[in-house]
């Protein structure tokens, strides 16, 4: 009896919200909830992924049947689902289009008619100083908003390594329920943002603003997603009195050189580099937009803003930017052609999304290519914890490989069988060659596995043993034996 | 205490024979046994111009023959004054240090008044005790003033590190008897007769029970070193070998299904066996011991590591080796000598530490020292002393010089992005030693320009400039010296 009476409660409890909904048609909302299920590759055993785990966000619906959230809510993605706030109505979701690095991602509802009801979201920009509203949603799916004060904009730190852009940074007593990812920030009834980042102790919120995402929008829709643009250099600043005077910038020269930046690095290969950009060059102004001692030009909108906002948000993947430059004494002008530099065209890649890392066991040997998110497998501290000499190969890979390498191969560690019998504690070592080829990239590998020297594999690494050997046949019959052993899925991807 | 608490300190007393009829070798150890007190001043590493802290150390030691006191150099590193004391005797003798070696943690001292010796007896040496046999422990660890005498039995005998100076490994004999601080510098004793020198254990929080003595094959080995009247350290190959147990690699490298040989992985090209060895050559026999595939061979009844026949040996002598190169078989002979590019690693003993303050910039020679005292956690210092030998970084960089800390002044305050980086450069002549940086600064020159490695952007700094913010740096930060470029310390 009792379990009938409890099965009732619910029906009612819906049937006195339908009305409720019913009776406001006026306000549709611009909001649909987005849940995302995640699973992430294990990239110490490439050949399986960890456990799944979902996230929960606000998707800001957009013009063109689209909703928007952040680029981290989607990485790894294995199931996207759009749910109405107010009917708990779902559909599934594709992504259309993602930028891990300006961590925004367009969401396109499988069900055509799903965003019907709905009223896009048109964008718009704020200026230090605007009250926005953090608009979250309410158990019973009506929309509650916190009040975010701007307190500054400014080119901060994006959750992918290295990157930056901009972002607004907004004071806010916010409360984040069932651990939301993006909430829309929203001034007027218009788009401004989108929280990526919230800290409750300093009641502090950080967002991808309005132009960041102006400038998502306008790349995806222009064909193939090509990511935000760079010129592939790294910056000092000239604050030191006496580093100036020695790069003869002193503000009492008829040039009135009160500014710039001195070029650190210049990247092999990269459009600063091929435009014959030089370390030790230093750069004055950018498209005419004089630079200062510390990297930042003055914005029209925003005040003193880091210079990478000029090249990466003013320009487009292929547009030319124009750098003015001191070289010894004279002043020139240089065209670069911006490109956008992806993870996986690092030797060593920041991030792997969406993909399945690549891997090969041969005889029990575990080779790998080494990225980021391998390194990052050792925990929170993995620059101090993971094997220092691959910790290296990523910090320093723009020293390291000038040679046209793609890849750093590694032997990651050893699945213990009788072939490898010896072998049980190398792991965690830079793979040089393999049967004589020099590896630069995984299809490198699977090559020269083909290629077996009389009858052996030889292995060469790059710190002690140096080489080790392998029986090829061996190694060919071993294959189904270890799959079985080790409940491996495949020997090789 | 700073000493006693990682290194445990015993006394053994090494003298020549052991009297034949002993009543109760108890009395006999009493008066070889003595407690060592220490004054000592640590270098400052963080402030290198300024004394370091003075503070009092324990341990132990033992008369050997030829009057002398046998202890763990240790317990007598950086010692401003030694005292000495023996059971039933009241007063306390001034100690000097005859011998140090900082490399096996051993030390000989010599004691002044010559009536200290009266009535002392100088305990005999033993040989390797069996495993699982008993020993017992003498030294004055914590918990009481007086002698203390511990009991256990033999756990291990293993090559192991020696935590004195951060990167030796000799052969070292496992105990499960209680060794504590101040045991330091003891002697371990097994039918009256030294077995070991107690030098080192974990703390209890680690693992319980596990203490560490030097065995006299080392202590012996020392003693003979230093016969002439210097210490020459150990000798090191510089080369690293691999086991050839898998039955793939041997058929590879055309070798016999015979459980025979280790290969050569690496060769260091600035140590003794460069010319002689080389990569891929199959080590077969050292000194006539045949090489087992696992690197081990036969010394005096017991299985012991390859490297264990080199232990042994002084500067200058030779080893000989059966080797397979290219499958040929062939003799090659290594004529050994003290080897130089790990003492620059090790910790420091005996001397100031060594650094140049130039604009309120304070350069010193990386060591584990230095990095310990700075906290250095850079990926690229680790780097350099991770891999100085390995990837023959002491090539270009003997000495690797390292900007460890910055005094805040005007002159240098946009510069500290350059902290914690390693020199390589000064006004375009590259930086080899700490000697060579400082004659580089020496040098007259308008501005000196100063490259770190991985940095892009060099440091400038302005004669004038430099000139006027010198006394102003020496009065605020109390630098007396403004260098010392000193001698090497004591390894």
């Amino acid at each position: 009896m009792r379990t009938a009476r409890f099965l009732l409660l619910p029906a009612l409890c819906l049937g006195l919200l339908q009305p409720a909904l019913a009776a406001k048609p006026g306000k549709p909302l611009s909001v649909v909830r987005v849940n995302v299920t995640c699973q992430t590759y294990d990239f110490v055993r490439p050949w399986t992924k960890k456990t799944p785990f979902t996230l929960r966000g606000l998707g800001a619906v957009l013009a063109g049947n689209r909703v928007l959230v952040t680029g981290e809510m989607v990485m790894d993605a294995t199931y996207v689902e759009l749910e109405k706030p107010q009917t708990g109505e779902k559909t599934a979701a594709t992504v259309e289009c993602v930028d891990y690095e300006a961590n925004l991602a367009l969401l396109k509802p499988s069900d055509a008619r799903f965003l019907d009801e709905t009223r896009p979201l048109s964008l718009t920009p704020a200026t230090v100083g605007q009250r926005l509203a953090i608009w979250q949603l309410e158990a019973t799916g009506d929309l509650a908003a916190t009040d975010g004060l701007v307190t500054a904009i400014e080119v901060g730190r994006y959750p992918m390594d290295d990157t930056a852009f901009l972002l607004y940074r907004l004071s806010s007593p916010l409360q984040v329920r069932d651990s939301s990812y993006t909430l829309p920030i929203v001034r007027e009834g218009r788009l401004a943002g989108l929280l990526m980042r919230q800290d409750s102790r300093t009641q502090t919120v950080e967002a991808v603003p309005q132009p960041i995402i102006e400038h998502f929008l306008k790349a995806a829709a222009a064909g193939p997603y090509r990511g935000f643009p760079s010129a592939g250099m790294t910056f000092s600043r000239t604050r030191d009195p006496q580093f100036r005077r020695y790069l003869g910038l002193n503000g009492n020269s008829k040039d009135k050189l009160t500014g710039g930046v001195y070029v650190a690095t210049v990247l092999k290969g990269r459009p600063a580099d091929r435009a014959g950009v030089k370390a030790g060059d230093v750069l004055l102004a950018i498209d005419g937009v004089a630079i200062d001692q510390d990297g930042n030009y003055n914005d029209p909108q925003y005040g003193r803003i880091a210079l990478t906002h000029l090249i990466s948000v003013r320009h487009a993947d292929g547009d030319a930017a124009k750098l003015k430059l001191l070289r010894g004494a004279s002043v020139i002008e240089v065209p670069v052609t911006l490109n956008h530099h992806r993870a996986d065209d690092h030797v060593v890649p920041p991030y792997v999304a969406d993909r399945a890392p690549r891997f090969q066991i041969l005889g029990g040997l575990i080779l790998l290519e080494l990225s980021k998110p391998y390194l990052k497998e050792w925990g929170r501290e993995w620059w101090k914890d993971a094997p220092l000499r691959l910790v290296c190969c990523d910090r320093f890979q723009t020293e390291l490989f000038q040679d046209g390498r793609r890849r750093v191969i590694i032997l990651s560690q050893i699945l213990p069988s009788p072939l490898t019998i010896g072998y049980e504690d190398l792991r965690y070592q830079v793979v040089t060659k393999l049967n004589g080829v020099e590896l630069k990239s995984f299809d490198d590998v699977t090559a020269a596995i083909k290629k077996p020297l009389n009858g052996f594999h030889k292995i060469e690494l790059q710190d002690d043993p140096k080489e080790i050997y392998l029986d090829a046949a061996q190694a060919a019959a071993a294959e189904a034996p270890l799959m079985k052993l080790y409940g491996l899925p495949a020997i090789s991807r | 205490m700073g000493r006693t608490v990682s290194n445990f300190l015993l006394v053994c007393v090494l003298a020549g024979a052991w009297p034949a009829a002993q009543a109760n070798p108890i009395d006999d150890v009493r008066k070889s046994v003595v407690r060592i007190s220490t004054t000592e001043q640590d270098p400052n590493w963080r402030e290198p111009w300024s004394p370091g802290r003075v503070q009092r150390g324990r341990g132990a030691g033992f008369v050997i023959e030829g009057r002398r006191i046998l202890t763990n150099a240790h317990v007598v590193s950086n010692a401003r004054f030694i005292a000495i004391e023996r059971e039933n005797d009241p007063r306390k003798y001034p100690a000097t240090v005859e011998h140090i070696a900082h490399d096996c943690d051993l030390a000989v001292l010599k004691v002044l008044d010559a009536a200290f010796f009266n009535n002392a007896v100088a305990l005999g040496t033993g040989g390797i005790p069996d495993l699982e046999s008993t020993v017992s422990v003498y030294g004055y660890p914590i918990g009481g003033d007086r002698m203390s005498v511990t009991r256990g039995v033999v756990s291990r005998i293993d090559f192991e590190a020696y935590s004195h100076t951060g990167v030796d490994s000799h052969l070292t004999i496992q105990i499960d008897a209680a060794i504590n601080p101040g045991n330091s510098g003891g002697p371990v004793l097994q039918d009256g007769k030294v077995v070991g020198v107690a030098f080192q254990g974990y703390s209890g929080a680690v693992a319980q029970n596990v203490g560490y003595m030097i065995p006299t094959p080392v202590i012996r080995r020392f003693l003979k070193d230093i016969a002439d009247g210097r210490y020459d350290r150990y000798m090191e190959l510089l080369m690293t070998t691999f086991p050839m147990r898998n039955a793939a690699h041997r058929r590879a490298l055309g070798l016999p299904d015979d459980d025979r040989g280790i290969v050569v992985s690496n060769v260091v090209a600035a140590g003794p066996s460069a010319g002689a060895l080389q990569r891929g050559d199959v080590l077969l026999a050292i000194d006539g011991h045949p090489i087992a595939s696992d690197g081990f061979v036969e010394l005096e009844g017991e299985r012991v590591e390859m490297g264990e026949v080199v232990e042994r040996k002084f500067n200058g002598d030779k080893v000989r080796f059966a080797i397979l190169r290219d499958r040929q078989p062939r003799e090659v002979t290594v004529t050994l000598r003290a080897d130089t590019l790990h003492r620059t690693l090790a910790r420091a003993y005996d001397a100031p530490a060594r650094y140049i303050v130039f604009a309120g910039l304070l350069f010193q020679p990386m060591n584990r020292d230095l990095i310990e005292a700075h906290s250095i956690e850079d990926v690229r210092v680790r780097y350099f002393f991770r891999s100085f030998i390995a990837d023959e970084l002491y090539r270009q960089h003997p000495e690797v010089v390292i900007l460890s800390n910055i005094l805040p002044d005007p002159i240098n305050t946009y510069l500290g992005e350059f902290k914690s980086a390693i020199l390589d450069e000064i006004n375009g002549v590259k930086v080899r030693t700490l000697r060579e940086a400082a004659e580089a600064l020496a040098k007259p020159a308008d501005d000196y320009v100063l490259k770190f490695i991985g940095k892009g952007r060099p440091a400038v700094l302005n004669r004038r400039a430099v000139g006027e913010a010198r006394e102003r740096i020496k009065t605020r930060y109390n630098v007396q010296r403004e260098q010392n470029l000193g001698e090497e310390a004591a390894r």
